[in-house]
């Protein structure tokens, strides 16, 4: 097994709950991720939100995200561990919205001017830098009609990064996306993941495969007999499994057992 | 063969040429239906109209007229863009959000009814007749303005609350430069509004000229060839003015015209 600690606390949600109309969609969700760390590397935390469709976790997204309100409860984030406000995420949306009347290059040093850690004559070295490690050099003049949907996605990935969040919260990055394109993606994020000691990953998904074989922990959201609304019903560790961090895990019967095992949870 | 059969048929193929040619095949028969119905002689022939368009174009009578409405329309259209876009993006702030329902409502309101109204309210013709012009497009751009921003998707502003933006650069960049195309769609509406409207206030309000003058004056002397030429010339400048405005759009606002890429 690798080595590593688990040290200050980066997330905690407490108690949230939320209804809507009377009606209980999310019930006593409780977790925190927790700063990892392995010896002479960077090494940010990857965590997976999987669930069913429809069992709430967009909701649950929107929440981590600082953009809804839970009816009771709070999300707590950085070493200060303050409650979330929309700016502390930086959120990736399934549709990789973006400014469609702004070129590439505009919409970076739009993200880039919010980020109070990079100095004004820094940011173009930085955007530059940026696009250059996610291979979209080439498309800075572009328009974001005039890229892939995979381009888009690095695109939002790299504006939210860019705009100093140290969290990145992805909805279904692999939903419709063939298999060449979802390596790509896991790519991305696995760099983005090592990128920093306090980068930290939240993948909201139904895919449990990919999501899993980036994963250093997954939460499986899920509703519990006779009790409404869906709540986090199992913690899988996959750092204690020694099913984290290895490059080929998917081809490993040991992690495939794995994921057939949590397929049974959902 | 092929081709021919696309155009019967739902979601087609069509190219320019097809469709300038049907266009043209459509007017040539409008003009052999019109001179083929017309033996009675009350309503005058195609050709007699042409002669008349050919005739009233070269009139210094026309110019000045027509100078007098583009002038006033153009005039009208500025001040009622300014007004309506101030209340449609003030729209978005609670306080000012009645203001915005009140004038969508008032376009239900006839400016014949409060024609007199205005007219204590004017000094003269001029102000008479740009009044009631800016009363009659604001209504209508508002609701077009409304309209747009209650489109737009929550995803959108949440966007910018991820980025950091305060509520004042959401409203600029979402409502304000995100909507600037569609903002130039609604002015490209409006004026055929407006350039409809023109015609109705300058008959009412002869004294200060202007080709709805003119047309009124044509139709009470029942000169039907000039009233037809001059609704020809109506019609044409409001189709050159609407497509300046579509190719303003296109050089202006470059990514309305990029299809997205559909392969991944």
């Amino acid at each position: 097994m690798e080595i590593f600690s688990k040290k200050s606390i980066l997330l905690k949600a407490i108690d949230v709950n939320l209804e809507y109309n009377g009606k209980k969609i999310l019930r006593d969700i409780n977790f925190e991720i927790k700063d990892i760390v392995r010896p002479n590397m960077l090494q940010g935390q990857v965590i997976s939100l999987i669930g069913r469709s429809g069992i709430g976790k967009t909701q649950l997204f929107k929440i981590l995200a600082g953009l809804n309100q839970p009816t009771s409860g709070q999300v707590l984030v950085n070493p200060s561990q303050h409650l979330v406000h929309p700016g502390d995420m930086g959120v990736v949306p399934q549709d990789y919205y973006l400014f469609e009347w702004r070129k590439i290059r505009k919409i970076l040093e739009m993200a880039v001017a919010k980020n109070k850690a990079i100095k004004p004559a820094d940011r173009k070295d930085a955007i530059d830098q940026y696009v250059n490690d996610f291979g979209l050099k080439d498309h800075l003049d572009q328009y974001p009609m005039q890229l892939s949907g995979g381009q888009r996605q690095r695109v939002s990935i790299i504006q939210q990064l860019i705009n100093g969040s140290n969290f990145l919260l992805l909805d279904e990055p692999f939903s419709g996306l063939d298999a060449v394109s979802i390596k790509q993606v896991i790519d991305v994020l696995i760099k983005v993941s090592l990128s920093d000691e306090l980068k930290t990953l939240i993948i909201v998904s139904h895919d449990l495969l990919n999501t899993l074989a980036i994963s250093d922990c997954a939460y499986i959201l899920g509703r519990e007999a006779g009790k409404e609304g869906a709540t986090i019903t199992h913690t899988i560790d996959l750092i204690e499994k020694d099913l984290c961090w290895k490059p080929e895990i998917k081809k490993t019967i040991e992690f495939q057992k794995m994921v057939a095992d949590i397929e049974t949870l959902l | 063969m092929d081709s021919y059969k696309e155009i019967f048929q739902p979601f087609g193929k069509s190219s320019k040429f097809i469709f300038y040619s049907l266009a043209i095949g459509l007017l040539l028969i409008f003009g052999l239906f019109w001179h083929v119905t017309t033996s009675s002689g009350l309503i005058p022939k195609p050709l007699v109209v042409l002669s008349s368009f050919f005739n009233i174009i070269q009139t210094h009578d026309f110019i000045e007229h027509l100078f007098k409405s583009l002038g006033l329309t153009f005039e009208a259209m500025f001040f009622s863009i300014i007004i309506a876009l101030i209340i449609g993006y003030l729209s978005v702030i609670p306080f000012f959000a009645p203001i915005a329902k009140f004038i969508v409502k008032c376009r239900y309101l006839t400016i014949t009814g409060l024609y007199f109204i205005f007219i204590l309210l004017t000094k003269d013709a001029d102000q008479l007749k740009l009044s009631l012009l800016i009363f009659g497009i604001v209504p209508f751009f508002v609701t077009s303005i409304v309209g747009i921003i209650a489109c737009i998707s929550g995803d959108e502003y949440n966007s910018c609350r991820t980025l950091g933006f305060n509520k004042w650069e959401t409203l600029y960049e979402i409502i304000i430069v995100g909507r600037l195309d569609q903002t130039i769609e609604v002015i490209r509406q409006n004026f055929a509004i407006a350039w409809m409207m023109i015609v109705t206030v300058e008959s009412s309000a002869l004294s200060g000229g202007g080709i709805g003058a003119l047309l009124y004056r044509y139709n009470k002397y029942n000169d039907l060839p000039n009233v037809l030429a001059l609704q020809i010339v109506i019609l044409l400048i409001g189709i050159l003015i609407d497509q300046l405005l579509a190719q303003m759009r296109k050089e202006l606002f470059p990514y309305t015209q990029i299809t997205a890429k559909s392969d991944y």
